[in-house]
């Protein structure tokens, strides 16, 4: 076997063991080198030079990649998540086709689906969507992160929170904490618009908390203009936006006047 | 398995990694892909650029070149050249790839920008970046080394990298080939005169380390330069050489300097050339045809170089100062312009193919009362005859013209102007009779006829008035008449064209100063004449003097003076044309559109052309928007196929003065092409619905389409027919009808043997040409300024000359159609009797030729009768002279007698005899025959051409133009119908006769 191709295998399983240990200082620093080694390999993407070893490295990487997307889930770092899952993406969008399918597949499909929502980045989530096969969809990690997004779009969000007891997998709960949290703000944005105030105690409701004391901590941290006296939690309308703008008459006159000038020198 | 990625998500999340290896992986590849996933990398630029601006990061440059490409994707040249710079060695010029040529020229653009700025602002170039510069260098050795040398010029030209372009020019493989493509397009694409002139200096620099000279290109770089000193001695030091072939090649030198017509360069250059040493020289000295007024400077510095010479040498070789000397007054003879105007004259004469029915159906037509169509038919005349010296039309109709009063009749007398331009000699004996008796002043002759004599001798000696300036000033001083005075100014403006004489100017101010309207206007005009492209502070004197003067007549004198005082000056001139063009009067503003179509001529310069289109459409008097579209023509005679473009949206214009001046444009920067976008512009203004546009395209139409025979384009036909139904409609209006005769009169100008040329064969402009087109458009206001058309003329033909300039004879192919060049054919029946006398005789050919032949006795008789005593029409013998030697040699060629024609096919050649009629559409198709005895010094298709003679031990036969030369025995004889004085006069003079005066008044 191929030297380089050995001394990756046995760093994965160093890593592999650090991660089961969680031990995360460990891990970023054997996957940062994992991923330096991972650039000598010309059958990856964006090459996918047929080399002789070329599906064992794939899958191998492929591999390293999906695990790198579960670490960075444990150590709640989004943008690591990112950075590995486009990594990995090639590989189960190119070389699909030559690897058998990753059991991690799904659920790291559908992880990245509930990171979209939790960003709320609601288009890139339909994108995605789209490009998953009619069988992806039926999978029931996927199908719990479009559900998700489909009582978040009605506005059930007390759905929305209760489905954290039904996560298909473990690494999903991180994404659902922050979803509540999404949903939250949602719901605190929609009712600073609609109310000028509203009641402790229907504010607790609207926002889905449990006691009062979880709704000021919410305020507090999240929302210190709002006030709250005598039993209501008071929102500071935003500003009115300044009254309709002047007419700008002098622009307009130059302009007519210009426009009557152009006409009489068309030739 | 031919896996490709769909997406470059994944590098790009690469990029974030923090380790420095995989981001240079990521960059590495993205740089491979970026070409099939820019879109998605676009939106990570700013990730890139921050790496390009990370000092830590030992790739920075692959960054930049990554990042230049994305933004050359997306269209942002600027910042992807910015990043390209950044990406130094890494940009390959070399590659060949859409990116780098587009970069490339973006780079060479942006370089080329800079210097140009720099070097307007005169700052040093430090601001140049130098990575950019380097860039360039690169590009540009590069191509030298390829051996795409044009482009090497053309980068180097644009980028004002003279050390490059003399790098390119001296490592090319054909270095005169290369040298006169640079001269091209220094004159085509340089538009800053003094960067041009840089340009040239080099080249000139360059021609002269050559082994092989090219002394004729050398010293049409010379002339552009200005610099007479290096010109005269050049020809010097070949007019000295042993070989007859260096004598003749300066000879041609002088010929082609002649055909650009600047008369102060060539005077200085005349004047500069040393007296020959020995003896000759006292002998030659009163010979030399030209009084030399103004040598006086020149004659000192010429003893010095006689007495060191003297005392050096003292028993240098007499023969070859001999032969010096007479080769001096050869070239003198040559530089004064005077050989080639006489052999013009000769041609022109011998030559005259002018339809005199023509004349003589629009005289009938017009109405006697109607004075404008009268004027206009003696104008007509004028043109159709200028230079042939042939006046029978005047002296068959003398009761007819007697009706000319006034100003018509100084129209009259200034019209024998035109038909005797170039008649140096005689010009004045001619116009004696109607020219002020001196001591008198009130002699008894009207003013009107003695200032129209006054301006004929302008007209006779334009350009080349050395020897009647002094006569024209002290009429002028003499005259207290403002007609005399008017046309004492316009003939003194001519006779001192460009010359920039102090004392002249003295005299004119002082005209000007009288303030009276009709003699300022032409002083203001005369100034500008005599100041012609001399940029001289006079302009500004006289714009106070029109800010001062309440007649608008001077103003617009003024105007036009100021104008033509900037002529070819570009940039220079922009104040004195911004004054104008901002001026409350808007006579000045007019003026200033003259300025910018003077300053700009020919240059086709953009910010001139889009000033002109501005005011076109935005000044509030028309006339300075008519004038503003008109000048459009001058600014781009250069490049007449832009013309018809430029103006078309004009010519639909609602104003019918702008109209008018689109098509005097298209007229002025098409005149003699016979292109047929400008034709199809003109065809529908010629029946405009107002009267005055129809004048004007009439005109404009005539100007484009003189020389240009039926058979290269039908539409010609169609015009003449067009012409004759407008002269013979009564309904028509006169001012149309007007613009009709005149156009009669263009279409055959100088007996259908010369064209309106504003450039000359070295693409020069040709300064009396533009002048006096320029003074032409002004008829709108003053009808005698028409007369200036004749400036523009210039004969087209091939004269071949021997080293004794005389006219050998020489035969050469013309290798097309004949039918395609030659002469129309006259008109056979004036349609007006032919409906009475002859209405069978439609078309049969044989009825033709006998009605043309019953014609020409009844005209012989015609003219015998009437001029009893003088000499008989030299037109219709020299005709049948001309067909007889046409038949001599063309047996095979010539198909002379229209029923030949039908019967045999056209030959596709045609033998052409030196001198020969040659159009500017035929040069192409001029070949010189391999055995002939006499080889051109330089291979060029018309103008005057020096030839060398192979066998010069064989007796010579000289052919002539008409008038038999000396030493050809009285060949004269042929001309048995002349009297035998007429004819010995002739071999005499080698001119032709001068026409008896005669007298009009009534």
């Amino acid at each position: 076997m191929d030297p380089k191709l050995t001394e990756v295998s046995q760093l994965f399983e160093r890593f592999k063991a650090a991660l089961v240990r969680n031990d995360y200082d460990t891990c970023t620093k054997l996957l940062s080198q994992l991923k330096v080694l991972l650039t000598e390999f010309k059958s990856l993407p964006p090459l996918f030079e047929e080399t002789p070893n070329a599906i064992h490295e794939l899958t191998i990487a492929r591999d390293i990649y999906e695990h790198a997307v579960v670490l960075s889930v444990k150590i709640e770092d989004q943008d690591a998540f990112e950075r590995d899952f486009f990594q990995l993406k090639p590989y189960y969008t190119d070389a699909g086709g030559h690897l058998p399918q990753s059991p991690q597949e799904y659920p790291i499909l559908g992880l990245n689906l509930l990171r979209l929502l939790v960003q709320n980045r609601i288009a890139e989530f339909h994108t995605e969507l789209e490009l998953l096969s009619a069988t992806a969809l039926e999978n029931p990690c996927i199908k719990h992160a479009v559900e998700l997004e489909q009582s978040f779009m009605e506005g059930a969000y007390n759905r929305v929170l209760s489905a954290r007891q039904t996560v298909p997998h473990e690494t999903y709960v991180y994404f659902m904490d922050l979803l509540a949290k999404t949903v939250r703000d949602e719901i605190a944005g929609c009712s600073e618009k609609a109310y000028d105030s509203l009641s402790i105690k229907d504010a607790r409701q609207m926002l889905l908390y449990s006691s009062d004391q979880e709704l000021s901590e919410y305020i507090k941290e999240e929302h210190p203009e709002w006030e709250t006296k005598n039993g209501f939690v008071i929102f500071q309308r935003a500003k009115e936006s300044a009254p309709c703008k002047e007419i700008p008459s002098l622009q307009l006159i130059n302009q007519t006047l210009s426009y009557a000038r152009e006409l009489e020198r068309i030739v | 398995m031919a896996t490709m990625v769909s997406s470059a998500g994944g590098l790009l999340a690469m990029l974030n990694e923090s380790h420095p290896l995989l981001k240079l992986h990521a960059l590495s590849n993205l740089n491979a892909l970026v070409d099939n996933f820019w879109p998605e990398i676009s939106t990570s630029v700013p990730i890139i650029e921050s790496l390009y601006e990370d000092e830590e990061f030992d790739q920075r440059q692959l960054a930049a070149l990554l990042v230049s490409k994305v933004f050359y994707y997306l269209g942002e040249l600027n910042d992807s050249l910015s990043y390209a710079l950044g990406a130094g060695p890494l940009f390959d010029v070399s590659e060949d790839s859409d990116y780098v040529h587009t970069l490339l020229a973006k780079a060479i653009d942006e370089y080329a920008n800079l210097k140009s700025k720099a070097a307007e602002s005169s700052d040093e170039a430090a601001k140049v970046d130098p990575r950019l510069e380097a860039i360039v260098e690169r590009m540009l050795d590069k191509c030298i080394m390829d051996g795409r040398y044009q482009q090497a010029i053309g980068m180097a030209l644009e980028c004002r990298r003279l050390d490059k372009l003399e790098e390119a020019i001296t490592r090319s493989d054909n270095v005169h080939a290369t040298l006169s493509y640079c001269i091209n397009i220094s004159h085509s694409f340089v538009n800053l005169r003094e960067y041009r002139h840089e340009v040239l200096r080099l080249l000139v620099k360059v021609f002269q380390k050559l082994p092989s000279p090219d002394y004729l290109s050398i010293c049409q770089c010379l002339m552009f330069l200005d610099e007479p000193e290096s010109v005269a001695s050049i020809l010097e030091k070949l007019l000295r050489s042993e070989s007859k072939d260096e004598a003749l090649l300066a000879f041609q030198i002088a010929f082609d300097l002649v055909e650009n017509e600047h008369q102060a360069f060539l005077l200085n250059v005349r004047d500069r050339l040393s007296k020959p040493k020995s003896q000759p020289s006292e002998a030659v000295q009163p010979v030399s045809a030209v009084p030399d007024t103004d040598q006086q400077g020149n004659a000192t510095a010429s003893e010095d170089a006689q007495m060191t010479d003297g005392s050096g040498n003292v028993h240098e070789a007499d023969p070859i100062e001999a032969t010096y000397a007479e080769r001096l007054i050869k070239i003198k003879g040559i530089l004064s312009g005077e050989t080639s105007i006489q052999l013009t004259l000769q041609f022109l004469y011998s030559h005259n193919k002018s339809d005199l029915l023509i004349l003589k159906t629009i005289k009938q037509s017009v109405e006697m009362r109607n004075s404008v169509c009268h004027s206009a038919t003696i104008y007509a005349n004028a043109v159709m005859h200028a230079g042939t010296t042939v006046d029978t039309f005047l002296r068959e109709n003398l009761d007819w013209l007697s009706r000319a009063t006034n100003w018509a009749k100084f129209s009259a007398t200034a019209g024998l102007g035109v038909i005797h331009r170039g008649h140096l000699q005689q010009g004045r004996s001619l116009m004696a009779p109607y020219l002020p008796q001196s001591g008198a002043g009130s002699g008894g002759g009207s003013p009107y006829s003695e200032g129209g004599a006054l301006y004929a001798l302008g007209l006779i000696h334009a350009n080349h008035g050395e020897g009647i300036k002094q006569f024209l000033r002290d009429s002028l001083r003499n005259a207290n008449v403002e007609v005399i005075q008017h046309g004492a100014c316009l003939g003194l403006g001519l006779a001192a064209l460009g010359t920039a004489d102090e004392d002249i100017y003295d005299d004119i101010k002082n005209v000007l100063y009288t303030d009276s309207a009709v003699a300022g206007e032409a002083a203001g005009i005369s100034m500008g004449l005599l100041m012609v492209g001399t940029a001289s502070e006079k302009a500004g004197e006289m714009l106070a003097y029109a800010h001062e003067t309440q007649h608008e007549k001077i103003i617009r004198g003024l105007a036009l003076g100021i104008a033509l005082t900037v002529y070819g000056r570009e940039e220079e001139a922009d104040t004195l044309i911004e004054q104008m063009t901002r001026d409350q009067d808007p006579i000045l503003r007019y003026g200033g559109m003259y300025a910018l179509a003077l300053a700009y001529s020919g240059t086709a310069n953009n910010k001139a052309i889009r000033q002109l289109l501005h005011f076109a459409v935005s000044d509030v008097s028309d006339d300075v928007r008519r004038t503003a579209v008109l000048a459009l023509g001058f600014v781009l005679y250069s490049e007449p196929e832009q013309t018809p473009r430029i103006v078309s949206l004009l010519s639909e214009s609602y104003n019918p003065h702008v109209r008018y001046g689109a098509a005097l444009a298209v007229g002025i920067s098409c005149a003699g092409t016979g292109l047929s976008e400008a034709i199809s512009l003109l065809e529908p203004l010629t029946s405009d619905v107002v009267d005055f546009v129809r004048q004007g395209a009439l005109i404009a139409m005539a100007m484009v389409m003189v020389q240009i025979s039926e058979a290269s384009d039908s539409r010609v036909g169609a015009f003449r027919r067009q012409l004759e139904k407008i002269i013979l409609d009564k309904h028509e209006d006169t001012m149309s009808k007007m613009g009709a005769i005149l156009a009669s009169g263009i279409l055959d100008a100088g007996g259908r043997n010369v064209t309106i040329k504003l450039l000359s064969k070295t693409k020069h402009d040709k300064i009396t040409a533009v002048v006096g087109l320029a003074v032409f458009s002004q008829f709108w206001y003053w009808y005698p300024l028409i007369y200036f058309i004749s400036l523009s003329f210039s004969p087209t033909a091939f004269i071949g000359l021997n080293y004794d300039l005389k006219v050998p004879s020489f035969e050469f192919l013309s290798h097309a159609k004949p039918s395609l060049f030659e002469y129309p054919r006259p008109t056979t029946v004036p349609t007006t009797t032919s409906a009475v006398k002859l209405p069978t005789a439609v078309l049969s050919t044989s009825a033709r030729a006998k009605a043309r032949a019953s014609k020409k006795e009844a005209d012989q008789k015609a003219t015998a009768e009437k001029s009893s005593g003088v000499e008989s029409s030299p037109v219709t013998s020299h005709a049948g002279k001309g067909k007889l030697s046409g038949d001599k040699d063309g047996d095979s060629m010539q198909v002379d007698s229209p029923t030949e024609k039908k019967t045999e096919p056209e030959p596709s050649f045609e033998i052409l005899t030196n001198p020969a009629r040659v159009v500017p559409a035929q040069e192409k198709f001029i070949k010189f025959l391999e055995e002939s005895r006499y080889v051109p010094v330089k291979l060029a298709p018309s103008g005057f051409v020096l030839l060398k003679d192979l066998r010069p031990s064989e007796p010579e036969v000289l052919s002539l133009t008409d008038a038999p030369s000396s030493n050809a025995s009285n060949a004269g004889g042929s001309a048995t119908t002349q009297q035998g004085s007429a004819s010995s006069a002739m071999a005499v003079d080698e001119e032709p006769q001068p026409p008896q005066p005669f007298e009009y008044s009534a």
